[in-house]
């Protein structure tokens, strides 16, 4: 066996779910961006993956101008923060000040769809998102509104941003102090919740820490409180002895209990396995060995979220077999996914409803742990779910296309028939080609002819999305 | 042995309207496949039955089965000790709580037996933690990739195309018991919810069942999430379709207390009637864990579980499954003996388990664990829980219990 070769390439191990794939992947290659060839040409079906991973997914127009650009352009694009429009921030705002001072955090979750399905700045709702299952925090505990929303702020202004000072913020957020809680923190009784979870869930994944850690780290934060509302400290209950944190010994609080963690190999190999399976697969699970360039890159840039985001979204990984449809969308990448390809606009409140009963309820995660994502979106129940929430969307008058019928929207794109309409979907909804026979059989089913053209063709809409297909992305 | 001629008629009929427009399809199955075959064989009048019923919380066992001739028992629990005229007695011992009349009932008729001081070495006392043992059986230092339940479907691997190996009733998160690399357990809300919506709900399963008997398995294409896909997919729709036509015809032969425990188990006996291969349920009951003023809501919580369990067992009688229904119900642990100073108990350790059905050994399976000889203020377990399960499996549902508890654990005296 060639020695230099075994080095330089990596079995993507066998996940604890899937049968063993044996892809070998040469790391060099997996991290070089990506450059379109003969072989691997840059196409709709590409430019749609990107924008379905690093966003929602956009409608055909996009697509067209996406693949007129290079993929590393297009990449380019979606990484540059462009604030968004005063006019759109105006909307989105206005509807959370009102839902905030309405108090009840279950219309949070509509509040946060319309932005979801309307900003320009997908990228930023994707990483909002991943960071909302990273630090879960759940509604049913921290009832008041304008805290979860404080803290889903917290997250999109840090989306791409510096990791330390989004710890930092989280550490001191009393939506996450409430519902680990840690809002009350004293120096005879140290809550060792939030030390735990910091190490486990937020920075270093279980097993790079001690028990030990835990009761040390937990002193740090003693006296760490929430009051009204408000963060702050109370040095009557901080325990101002020494420390000793993953082998740093000294006088430290609760900032210094941050960077020490911070300051640990695993954090960028915890984050940058995340972000594989966020943004590239879910199975099978990656050897540490693939992961470490992007490890590394997020560590050189001081744990900058951006260079490490854009270093992966421009991979040859990326764009491989790999990633493309080797993913259960989850259910808001599926519904708004399938919204925003098509430009649609529905009624939010229905949306957020939907999306808890199928399980992915926006500020309503099943526990600090947040989703467990891939086959754990899957049972009987979810299926038939997530093809009733999309039945009930297309039924609703409320639900337009452009501000058009689906008939008046397909034809502004020069499609007028079930085949035409399919093709349509596809390109913007399917990460692989659909077979002939489904496709035969699609067409037949659901053929426009005499009938309601309407109907017909949102019935086609229907049945495409709750194929099987449809469910990856 | 009962005769169940209206069981297998019901069976019949239904697989047969099932077949009459679309393909039927299989659950459970790595890749979906015709079941016509199932159609001509699926009696279903011998097939054993269990359903667990999980006390989610943490059951004050203390209080559920009570010693009240124990003076400790009143010692330790000076606000919350119940009365021992209100004690529905057992024995010279030991009784249940008032608000168990239907258990009691169920006692009297030899449907009942109850496991005392059941529990595991160095247990744990975080809500999550404990579950997860009781529902893999393993410690936090092993890998937990399956329930024990799962680990039992994975063995029986029944012929694909009946029904669901085994039905999840609830709103919640699914079980870890139920969980396994490749069976889907389908998780119902209610029987309404498990239908298709939608104008073009009847040419969209069509087409659905249609095209996944057709397409190319995934699993040729190696694509085992698209395989993973589809199989669910088909295993949703085929769920869906008998539990509908389960629901049509049923008249429960008793009436059962409105709460959400008594509707989910008559739902349970519904689809039992309908004939159902489903093999195990499972449900959840919530709201055990009693920190502070106890007693009120103890009452309730218990009142609910027995009179939901009697009308079950009663209705089940009446419809002649009795015979083949065992009923399981556990908590993740019980509490503390000595009460707390909120007038509620702390989370504790080894506990009672139930176990009801028409042919269980009746009575008590041990003593009451002592009130005095305690470790770190928490009962003693003297019953090891996988040696309830591994009665379960092996003396009811009949499959070797040691590769699916990892290890050999004796059985008890629990069935007739």
């Amino acid at each position: 066996m060639d020695d230099l070769n075994a080095s330089q390439s990596t079995t993507l191990a066998a996940g604890t779910h899937s049968t063993a794939m044996n892809n070998h992947i040469d790391i060099d290659w997996a991290w070089q961006p990506y450059q379109p060839s003969a072989d691997r040409p840059w196409n709709h079906r590409l430019a749609a993956h990107v924008f379905r991973r690093a966003g929602f997914g956009v409608q055909r127009q996009a697509l067209d101008d996406a693949v007129a650009r290079t993929p590393a352009e297009v990449v380019d694009g979606l990484i540059a923060v462009d604030d968004e429009t005063p006019q759109f921030r105006s909307v989105a705002d206005s509807l959370m000040q009102t839902v905030v001072a309405g108090g009840d955090p279950k219309r949070l979750s509509a509040a946060w769809v319309y932005r979801l399905l309307f900003t320009p700045n997908p990228l930023i709702e994707k990483m909002t998102l991943f960071w909302h299952g990273h630090f879960a925090t759940g509604a049913e505990k921290v009832t008041d509104a304008s805290l979860n929303w404080q803290q889903n702020q917290l997250f999109r202004q840090h989306a791409l941003g510096d990791f330390s000072k989004l710890v930092n913020a989280i550490s001191q957020d009393p939506a996450m102090l409430i519902y680990l809680d840690s809002a009350v923190n004293r120096k005879a009784h140290p809550n060792e919740n939030f030390a735990r979870e910091l190490m486990e869930l937020f920075c270093l994944g279980e097993g790079n820490y001690s028990e030990r850690d835990v009761q040390e780290l937990a002193r740090c934060f003693t006296g760490w409180e929430i009051k009204n509302d408000r963060f702050r400290k109370n040095p009557y209950q901080q325990d101002t002895r020494e420390k000793t944190v993953l082998q740093q010994a000294g006088l430290i609080d609760g900032e210094d209990g941050v960077r020490v963690v911070l300051e640990q190999p695993h954090v960028e190999r915890f984050l940058a396995r995340k972000w594989f399976r966020y943004f590239v697969a879910d199975e099978p699970q990656p050897a540490d060995e693939l992961l470490q360039p992007l490890a590394d890159c997020f560590r050189e840039h001081d744990l900058c979220v951006a260079p490490a985001i854009s270093m992966l979204l421009h991979s040859n990984l990326f764009f491989s077999p790999h990633a493309v449809g080797r993913r259960i969308k989850s259910p808001v990448e599926l519904i708004v996914g399938m919204l925003r390809s098509l430009k649609a606009t529905t009624n939010t409140q229905v949306i957020a409803q939907g999306l808890l009963s199928i399980g992915q309820g926006l500020f309503y995660p099943p526990s600090v742990k947040g989703w467990d994502g891939g086959r754990a979106w899957i049972n009987s129940s979810t299926l038939l779910g997530r093809s009733n929430l999309v039945a009930d969307i297309l039924k609703s008058d409320a639900t337009l296309f452009n501000q058009q019928s689906l008939t008046e929207y397909l034809a502004s794109f020069d499609v007028h028939n079930s085949a035409q309409a399919l093709d349509h979907f596809e390109m913007c909804l399917l990460p692989t080609p659909l077979d002939d026979a489904t496709r035969t059989q699609l067409c037949e089913t659901f053929s426009v002819g005499g009938g309601d053209r309407e109907q017909t063709l949102r019935s086609l809409l229907h049945a495409f999305i709750s194929l099987p297909q449809s469910q990856l992305g | 042995m009962p005769t169940h001629f209206s069981t297998t008629k019901t069976r019949r009929r239904f697989l047969q309207s099932s077949l009459g427009g679309a393909t039927a399809i299989g659950i459970g199955a790595a890749t979906p496949r015709l079941f016509a075959q199932a159609a001509q064989t699926g009696s279903t009048a011998g097939e054993r039955i269990l359903v667990v019923v999980q006390m989610s919380g943490g059951n004050d066992g203390l209080n559920t089965v009570i010693p009240y001739a124990d003076d400790d028992y009143r010692k330790a629990r000076p606000k919350l000790a119940i009365a021992t005229a209100d004690v529905l007695k057992c024995d010279e011992h030991v009784g249940f709580h008032p608000a168990l009349r239907g258990l009691r009932d169920l006692f009297d008729a030899g449907q009942l037996t109850v496991v005392q001081g059941v529990g595991y070495e160095h247990p744990n006392r975080s809500h999550f933690e404990a579950m997860d043992i009781w529902h893999t059986c393993r410690r936090k230092n092993e890998v937990r990739e399956d329930g024990w339940l799962g680990r039992l479907l994975e063995n029986q691997r029944k012929a694909p195309g009946g029904d669901a190996p085994a039905l999840h009733l609830g709103t919640e998160q699914q079980p870890f018991a139920v969980a396994s690399k490749n069976v889907r357990v389908p998780t119902i809300r209610d029987l309404a919810e498990f239908q298709l919506r939608g104008q073009d709900r009847q040419e969209l399963r069509t087409f659905l069942t249609a095209n996944l008997s057709r397409t190319t398995a995934a699993a040729e294409l190696n694509d085992p999430l698209l395989d993973f896909v589809q199989s669910s997919t088909s295993s949703a729709l085929a769920a869906s379709q008998r539990v509908t036509q389960a629901a049509q015809s049923y008249e429960a032969g008793v009436p059962y207390p409105d709460s959400v425990l008594g509707q989910k188990l008559r739902t349970i006996a519904q689809l039992i009637d309908a004939g159902l291969t489903t093999s195990v349920y499972y449900v959840q009951h919530d709201g055990f864990d009693t920190h502070a003023q106890q007693a009120p809501s103890h009452e309730v919580l218990l009142r609910q579980w027995s009179e939901a369990m009697a009308a079950f067992m009663r209705d089940l009688q009446h419809h002649d499954h009795a015979q083949r229904v065992c009923v399981a119900s556990f908590s993740e642990f019980g509490r503390r003996v000595a009460e707390n100073a909120s007038a509620g108990t702390d989370h504790g350790a080894a506990g009672p388990m139930f176990v009801c059905g028409g042919r269980v050994q009746p009575g008590f399976v041990g003593d009451h664990p002592s009130l005095t000889d305690l470790v770190d203020g928490d009962l003693k377990f003297q019953v090891d829980f996988r040696s309830v399960y591994a009665t379960i499996l092996k003396d009811w549902l009949r499959v070797d219990p040691d590769p699916i508890l990892a290890g050999s654990y004796g059985t008890l005296p629990l069935f007739s």
